[in-house]
């Protein structure tokens, strides 16, 4: 048998103003392939949630400029508790995923960061850890699928657990992962005269009947677009890299409806053939 | 402060060989512009929500589909169900003075014939349509130019119409109450703003929406035209990407459902598209 106990509070913020905020408690337990949950309430973990929020909310009074949704989920499964706290930070349609400790420091990426007009040829720049979205998507949810291998670059290696994750108490666990590192160990790193910088993307699919890969960019130095190719094309195209892992200001996963925050980190990346 | 929402649910859901049962409780309102969403404290007793027969109802039809389904799918290499979510709830609503029950059905399938996948979104347990479709995809060939005349199922122009909304004649279908608990009154569907409120979940803000749209009826039906049997992709706009019958030959195409030239008079389906829309044959 095995318990899981969740509370979790809710709050959207706009431009400095709360517009809207939940709270949700309750607790689930499954034995064999059957579920019993209700919404019965933990008061230790709805004490949690508070105390995190309130910390939450000093950052948030500092992004007067932006659409805020703040989410803190305190969860309890088989006695490990945790206390996970996100804010989603978006200004003029464009977002980051981020913490209270990194949220300035995301908020100050996201002013910085524009669209430009370069061409759109050459290879591609993974700047600040966007390359975890390509490959959460090609080699995270792939595995999660259980689907057949393909050839990544010797030099790559992807550190991408999948544990029984879950949104709500209403929730059927599902193997997803909890996090996505990717490392290289010796990779080339040659840039040519002509690039696309990514700076910030915006989304991305998995497709397991197709094995079809969507990547969404949402800043770059040649403007957004849309990359969609097949699990070997993005494996394939993989170039180079350099330096360690940078942390990517924001994968918010979404799978059968539930959507599970996903850390992920990738070094600079280089992928050539996709545009 | 607006009028306080209560909820009382029960939801019985079978997803992916998995079977849950979820009971909860909560209230919603607004006050001084924040909308504000939580669990109830206190249960009214008269309030309690009892759901019976459901575990067993669903069991039977999971257990009739994957029968019926899976040995269809399974005579092609890698045919199979994808995805299987079927629910049964009852809900006692409060507010604006008024209480209600509503008992909800709800199914999601996806069946693959890879590269193909075919979705199926109801509001009823019908086997029927949903071993119709595994029958086709099954059979299904290569991609095909769309045909000059096509009928959508009742299954697939459910998913187009809050697409048509304003350029088809269609109305609100009256009965029930809305989000806020006003009543549902039968209305011209037009590009105005909605005199009623959609609230799925008692946690989400409500917002206008026509609610259980439905086409009128208009024009001849060619029962010989080609049927497009099931959506392969979700609505974009007025394309649908569709598994089109065309006597022996099945095939997925797209189609420009802008331009529709007739809607069947036959009684129309709720199926669980937008907030509520009832599915007849149109043809194309």
């Amino acid at each position: 048998m095995n318990t899981f106990a969740i509370a979790s509070r809710d709050e959207l913020w706009l431009r400095g103003a709360l517009t809207e905020s939940r709270l949700m408690h309750g607790v689930a337990t499954q034995t064999g392939d059957a579920i019993e949950a209700s919404d019965a309430c933990d008061e230790r973990l709805v004490r949690a949630c508070e105390s995190a929020l309130d910390e939450a909310q000093a950052t948030v009074a500092m992004l007067r400029d932006a659409r805020v949704r703040v989410v803190v989920r305190a969860t309890r499964e088989d006695d490990l508790d945790s206390v996970e706290t996100t804010m989603t930070i978006a200004i003029d349609g464009v977002s980051v995923v981020t913490t209270p400790s990194n949220a300035l420091a995301d908020y100050e990426l996201l002013h910085r960061s524009r669209n430009g007009s370069a061409p759109m040829r050459g290879p591609i720049v993974w700047l600040n850890g966007s390359a975890a979205v390509l490959l959460h998507e090609a080699f995270g949810h792939a595995s999660e699928h259980d689907v057949a291998p393909v050839a990544w670059p010797p030099w790559l290696s992807i550190d991408a657990p999948l544990t029984p994750r879950r949104e709500t108490f209403r929730d059927v666990p599902l193997l997803r992962m909890s996090h996505l590192i990717a490392r290289q160990n010796d990779a080339p790193f040659a840039l040519p005269d002509e690039y696309v910088e990514v700076q910030l993307v915006a989304g991305g699919a998995y497709d397991p009947i197709t094995d079809i890969v969507t990547v969404d960019v949402a800043v770059s130095s040649a403007g957004p677009f849309t990359i969609r190719r097949s699990r070997a094309e993005i494996a394939a195209s993989l170039a180079g890299a350099s330096g360690e892992p940078i942390r990517y200001p924001g994968v918010i996963c979404s799978r059968e409806g539930q959507e599970l925050y996903v850390a992920s980190h990738a070094p600079v990346m280089i992928t050539d053939g996709l545009l | 402060m607006t009028e306080v929402y209560r909820k009382w649910g029960r939801v019985v859901r079978y997803e992916n060989g998995m079977m849950i049962s979820v009971s909860e409780t909560g209230e919603a309102f607004e006050k001084d512009g924040v909308f504000r969403a939580r669990p109830l404290v206190e249960e009214p007793a008269q309030t309690g929500v009892s759901v019976p027969h459901q575990d067993p109802e669903i069991a039977a039809f999971v257990k009739k589909t994957q029968a019926n389904v899976a040995q269809t799918l399974l005579s092609v290499r890698s045919g199979r169900i994808e995805r299987f979510i079927a629910s049964a709830g009852t809900a006692t609503h409060e507010t604006n003075g008024i209480t209600w029950t509503e008992e909800s059905r709800r199914v999601h399938i996806s069946l693959v014939n890879p590269p193909l996948r075919a979705l199926i979104d109801l509001a009823s347990f019908d086997v029927e349509i949903v071993q119709t479709v595994a029958h086709a995809l099954a059979r299904a060939d290569e991609e095909r130019d769309a045909p000059k005349r096509i009928r959508l199922a009742p299954n697939v122009s459910a998913a187009l119409l809050p697409s048509l909304i304003g350029e088809l004649a269609m109305e609100q279908t009256g009965g029930g109450f809305d989000g806020r608990g006003q009543p549902i009154e039968t209305r011209a569907v037009t590009h105005d703003t909605p005199p009623n409120w959609y609230r799925p979940g008692y946690a989400v803000k409500p917002v206008p929406a026509w609610l259980n749209i439905r086409a009128l009826p208009f024009g001849r039906i060619d029962p010989d035209a080609p049927l497009g049997i099931a959506l392969l992709e979700a609505v974009h706009g007025t394309t649908l990407r569709v598994l089109c019958i065309d006597g022996d030959d099945v095939f997925p195409t797209t189609v420009d459902a802008s331009h529709i030239v007739a809607v069947s008079p036959n009684t129309p389906l709720l199926y669980p598209y937008a907030a509520g829309s009832f599915g007849t044959e149109m043809m194309l």
